[in-house]
């Protein structure tokens, strides 16, 4: 008997027509869930690509607004530019009441750095200083010694036309001790000279002088009577070798802050365009 | 295709561990060979619970979209075939509770389904269609599929000395109806 039963039962089959409906019925199921998970995929690709764009946007963003470089610029007025690696003056600051008082009246913001320079140097502040024969010191200041190099080598060319102009270049971290100071980086390398002749000098009793007056002070506690330093000094000798008779206005030490740059040639250390 | 997470418990030698994996829709090649190999089980199981085409039909939809979209990696055939027959089992017990099939009654429930059978198995099948629904489904899985009652036990939640009485039954039920039926 139980083969009859087994039998029996075995004559029940699925009939093809039940099978292939069943087929279709899931291949239009299936199909749903594809076409399901298509949409949410597809529906996906604009947040992705909103966010896409966001992050885009807020990299771009960084990476523009982000100031790789600092120009300083210490007449008596001392102001800073921060350029970005589009060389593109993102940030003006003014480190004293003339600084400051000229980066409002200048507007440099997002302009070329050396069309910002050339602003700022033509300004009727800065004008008047230099027509009092003051003196312009120019750093540039950044962790990338090549754009630096190249930066210089531009700002020594828009400044070629004004006189007693000096230039150099630094690292960030100098700039950085400058800040804590309270002193833009040109004052701030003034300061480290001036207190290699004199110990006692603080930081506020430079922050209202004048580039110039800073120079002379220099100059005076050095014992060096000498107004003017041939050019042929500075740019002679591509080494770059400064002879020890010039430590007045050239020192060599590397921790007074002239230890990147020149002004011609690659020199380290103060380039200048002369007592013109 | 579909990507899911599931967890699955299984008691091992040392206790209960917990498998999580990642699964995908089985491919179409799956599901029609799963079709080839078990849709004679699940007719055969619906013709065991139900009376009509119309509801078969619906079962296979239920029982192979369950099987497309199960997670269940099967350790061997016979596991596949024993998850066939429970998902089959359940799908019709769920029409069979189902609101609307409780209070109505469909045209094809005339149809009487061994009629199409030979006539030699016809009687034994009507025999078996006329023992009560759990009874059939026993017999189904120990005459047919040849599973011992244990396995039966285990396969419907019964317990094992349930499944003998009702084998025992079923066979004492069968002999009446049948004559000459022997248990060999």
């Amino acid at each position: 008997m139980n083969d009859k039963l087994k039998e029996a039962f075995g004559e029940i089959r699925a009939e093809e027509q039940l099978k292939e409906s069943t087929r279709r019925f899931l291949a239009q199921k299936t199909g749903d869930v594809r076409k399901y998970r298509g949409w949410g995929y597809k529906r996906l690709i604009p947040v992705v690509a909103s966010m896409a764009i966001l992050v885009a946007g807020w990299g771009g963003y960084q990476v523009y607004f982000k100031p790789v470089s600092v120009i300083s610029i210490d007449v008596n007025p001392s102001l800073e530019l921060g350029v970005n690696r589009f060389d593109r003056v993102v940030s003006v600051k003014g480190f004293n009441e003339d600084g400051r008082k000229l980066a409002d009246s200048v507007n440099v913001k997002y302009a070329e750095y050396t069309d910002a320079l050339e602003e700022i140097l033509s300004s009727d502040s800065v004008r008047r200083c230099l027509r009092r024969d003051e003196v312009v010191a120019i750093d540039v200041v950044g962790d990338d010694e090549s754009a630096c190099g190249r930066m210089l080598t531009n700002i020594e060319h828009c400044t070629s036309g004004h006189r007693n102009t000096y230039c150099g270049s630094s690292n960030i971290e100098d700039v950085e001790a400058a800040h804590e100071l309270g002193l833009s980086y040109g004052k701030y390398r003034a300061y480290l000279e001036l207190r290699e002749l004199d110990p006692d000098v603080m930081p506020e009793d430079i922050q209202g002088m004048t580039m110039r007056e800073i120079r002379d002070l220099i100059e005076r506690l050095s014992g060096d009577d000498s107004e003017e330093i041939p050019e042929d000094d500075f740019q002679g000798d591509d080494s770059g070798e400064i002879p020890e008779d010039d430590s007045g206005e050239i020192p060599e030490d590397d921790s007074q802050g002239m230890n990147q740059g020149g002004c011609r040639g690659g020199h380290h250390g103060w380039g200048h365009h002369g007592w013109e | 295709m579909r990507a899911d997470v599931a967890a699955m418990a299984e008691d091992g030698e040392e206790g209960i561990s917990i498998r999580v994996r990642i699964f995908t829709m089985r491919s179409e090649e799956e599901v029609n060979r799963a079709i080839e190999r078990y849709a004679d089980t699940v007719r055969r199981l619906c013709m065991i619970h139900l009376k009509n085409y119309a509801d078969a039909e619906d079962i296979f939809q239920t029982v192979f979209l369950k099987y497309v979209l199960s997670s269940i990696s099967f350790e061997s055939e016979e596991h596949e075939r024993a998850w066939m027959i429970r998902v089959t089992i359940n799908a019709c017990k769920d029409l069979l509770k189902s609101f609307y099939r409780s209070r109505t009654v469909s045209l094809d429930e005339l149809v009487d389904w061994p009629a199409e059978a030979p006539a030699d198995h016809r009687e034994v099948l009507e025999a078996v269609l006329s023992l009560p629904q759990k009874n059939r489904v026993v017999v189904y899985l120990h005459y047919y599929e040849g599973y011992t009652a244990p396995e039966i036990g285990r396969l419907l939640r019964k317990n094992t000395n349930t499944v003998y009485t009702l084998l025992t039954r079923s066979r004492q039920m069968l002999k009446k109806k049948l004559e000459g039926f022997e248990d060999e």
